[in-house]
């Protein structure tokens, strides 16, 4: 955005020198000339200047367009055989009142604010090329009324000929146009905080003055009359120097309004941490100025590269200013020493320093914290998957193997003369407490997800559930922490399913996609499932969050329920 | 003549009654191993008709146990046996060729004689 407004405005100053050059060669040498090639190279130097102003390129470009245009249209006075100027004349001519509004209505972002402005830009436009295009492709030879329009505008020279009826209806509408560009103007400026009035008011000015001028301009043509003196020329050679010059003057007031530390303000949010020197160093104006940051930890200031800085050692001439309360400095300037008499101008840049230092600091320590969080919440859980394993395992070692064991001398004493009857009570009373156990452990932790993974696991539920489930997963060993958590998912969504969806079938998916587990289970029964706090979908987020996962559920009414859950591969 | 059993299991109290009970019930249990190595051990020692095998023995697995004895000559029938249940392995679990799973809690004579009386 930058470079093209900085090339148009190169590619207008060459024009422009091109033009005086013309003149000079032709013999004029007035004090006109020097007013006009005044007039551009200093638009041309506005130009720049509101380029090199932060986020000014896109207006910059703007008055670039509209410099150019304007030159585009001087050139054809001045190479009026030239047949390539005159081409080029025609439609720059036709544009050059669209591209003033766009530049005018676009201050001070460069951006178009509502529908009524791009309307009037594009009507001014599309006037200003019938307007300028329907000669250049039909035209009629002046003072030849009888001469039929000929398609050949390339073959004429010269900037008179007799308009067609299309101009006389252009010039009607861009008079309504111009009263519309003035209407949006005045509305602007009335409906702006008087704060920002102030920086509308040069641009509003130089905008009457114009309109004015070009009155009349045209009242004196109309009268066939002559301004006294050719005071009319002089205020139109000014015109390229007037808006140029109330933008600037405008900018400036909006600089002014800011601020002198504003724009540092401005800068320093923008800036990436780690860039707050040369920002500050602008800001204070002391090129030399370092930045020393407080680590409280350390006991030491340090640059913003991590370097410690020896404040003790200050070479003579420079002088340093903490930023900070007494006693917990936050940062250190170490700057030239005439600045101490601007105390001000540092303690105020201090400050703005300070905001963005600490914002940038609890910001760091912030991120710190929730990753610290968030791996404890993972050793939390992991710590309780491991315990879940071993309780199993302990059943199935102790408790269980005794059981099976007095099932066993069970047997045994049926062999022998015992009570039968009774015996057999007891046995059926064992085999009971067997399963219960059994189920017990498994719902601590399934043997099967450790010992063969998700895959079968998840197979094995589906064979429990109630309702016919189809399970589509490979036997690919994932990462325990992602099994488990996958694994309880499905446990307990399979769970919800039976108890609350009235379901006639569900399906489960688990696979590999870039990096990630895309984990599905989907049921056709009545959906309207939401995560309570308490309640078990809640708990299988969190679950799914601790191990670094997402979990969505979508589930309209009367549309089945799928919950979708997202894990990282390990 | 008496079907010789071998009992492979890290449970003395198992074994012990585990022996008992086949014993009254005609089997003749001619030896226990309390782990892998031992259960090959004795195989190789004992040559028994039918090695009663745990699936997880503290050093190893049964499974892994049941693969090796089928490379033997003469390769004992082998039982695998567990505390859990058969649902806990999977429908597709591979088991090794030859080899039948008898859950803990099912192990009686009547139904150790069927599985064996099945090729």
């Amino acid at each position: 955005m930058r470079a093209s407004a900085m090339l148009l405005a190169a590619l207008t100053l060459f024009l422009w020198a091109a033009d005086v050059a013309r003149q000079l060669q032709l013999g004029v040498a007035d004090s006109g000339l020097a007013f006009y090639a005044v007039a551009g190279v200093a638009g041309v130097v506005v130009a720049v200047a509101v380029a090199r102003q932060a986020r000014g390129d896109r207006l910059a470009l703007l008055i670039a367009l509209w410099l150019l245009l304007s030159v585009l249209d001087d050139l054809a006075v001045d190479w009026p055989e030239s047949r390539s100027a005159t081409t080029v004349w025609m439609p720059a001519h036709g544009l050059v009142p669209s591209a003033y509004a766009l530049m005018v209505l676009g201050y001070p972002s460069g951006r178009l604010r509502g529908r009524g402005d791009r309307l009037l830009i594009a009507l001014a436009a599309v006037v200003g090329l019938v307007w300028m295009g329907a000669p250049l492709l039909f035209f009629r030879p002046t003072g030849c009324a009888t001469c039929a329009p000929r398609v050949a505008s390339w073959l004429y020279t010269g900037t008179t000929f007799d308009y067609l009826p299309v101009g006389q209806v252009s010039w009607a509408a861009f008079i309504v146009l111009g009263i519309a560009f003035v209407g949006l103007l005045v509305r602007r400026l009335r409906a702006a905080p008087p704060g920002a009035r102030v920086t509308l008011l040069p641009l509003g000015l130089a905008v009457f003055f114009t309109a004015a001028e070009f009155v009349a301009q045209r009242v004196v043509w109309l009268g066939g009359w002559r301004s006294p003196g050719g005071v009319l020329d002089w205020i139109d050679r000014a015109n390229a120097l007037v808006l140029p010059l109330a933008i600037l003057l405008g900018l400036a007031a909006i600089r002014r309004r800011r601020g002198p530390l504003g724009d540092f303000v401005v800068e320093l949010s923008r800036a990436r941490p780690g860039n707050a020197q040369p920002a500050l160093a602008r800001a204070v104006g002391d090129p030399t100025l370092e930045l020393a940051l407080w680590i409280p930890e350390r006991g030491e200031y340090v640059d913003e590269a991590g370097m410690p800085i020896d404040v003790s050692a200050i070479p003579e001439g420079r002088a340093l200013t903490a930023i900070g309360p007494p006693g917990e400095p936050l940062a250190a300037l170490i700057h030239d020493e005439r600045l101490l008499g601007q105390r001000s101008l540092l303690e105020a840049a201090g400050s703005a320093a300070r905001l963005a230092l600490e914002n940038a600091r609890l910001q760091a320590e912030l991120r710190a914290q929730l990753t610290e969080l968030r791996s404890s919440r993972t050793r939390i859980v992991e710590a309780a998957d491991a315990e879940r394993r071993r309780l199993e395992r302990d059943l199935h070692d102790g408790a269980q193997q005794r059981l099976l064991a007095l099932g066993l001398a069970l047997q045994l004493m049926r062999e022998s003369d015992v009570d039968s009857e009774l015996l057999r009570q007891a046995e059926i009373e064992l085999q009971t407490a067997l399963r219960e156990l059994r189920d017990l452990a498994r719902g601590i932790h399934p043997t099967i997800l450790s010992e063969r993974g998700i895959g079968p696991a998840m197979r094995s539920l589906a064979d429990r559930a109630a309702i016919p489930v189809t399970v589509e997963a490979g036997d690919e060993r994932f990462p325990p922490a992602i099994e488990t958590a996958a694994y309880f998912v499905v446990a307990e969504a399979l769970a919800n399913i039976a108890k609350h969806a009235e379901a006639s079938a569900a399906a489960v998916t688990f696979a590999r996609r870039n990096g990630r587990v895309l984990l599905e289970i989907s049921d056709n029964g009545c959906g309207g499932a939401v995560a309570r706090s308490g309640g078990g979908l809640r708990g299988l987020e969190d679950r799914v969050a601790a191990a670094g996962g997402s979990l969505r559920i979508h589930s309209e009414p009367g549309a089945g329920t799928v919950l979708r859950v997202e894990l990282p591969c390990g | 003549m008496a079907t010789r059993v071998l009992i492979v299991d890290d449970h003395p109290s198992f074994r012990r009654l585990a022996t008992r009970l086949l014993q009254e019930a005609g089997f003749a249990v001619v030896g226990e191993a309390a782990d892998a190595a031992g259960a090959i051990g004795e195989a190789e020692r004992l040559r028994p008709d039918v090695v009663l095998l745990d699936v997880v023995l503290p050093d190893g697995s049964g499974v892994e146990v049941a693969r090796e004895l089928a490379h033997t000559d003469e390769a004992p029938r082998v039982i695998l046996i567990s505390s859990r249940g058969r649902s806990d392995f999977g429908d597709s679990f591979a088991w090794p060729p030859g080899c039948t799973f008898l859950p803990k809690h099912e192990l009686t004579p009547a139904r150790l004689r069927a599985v064996l009386q099945r090729p």
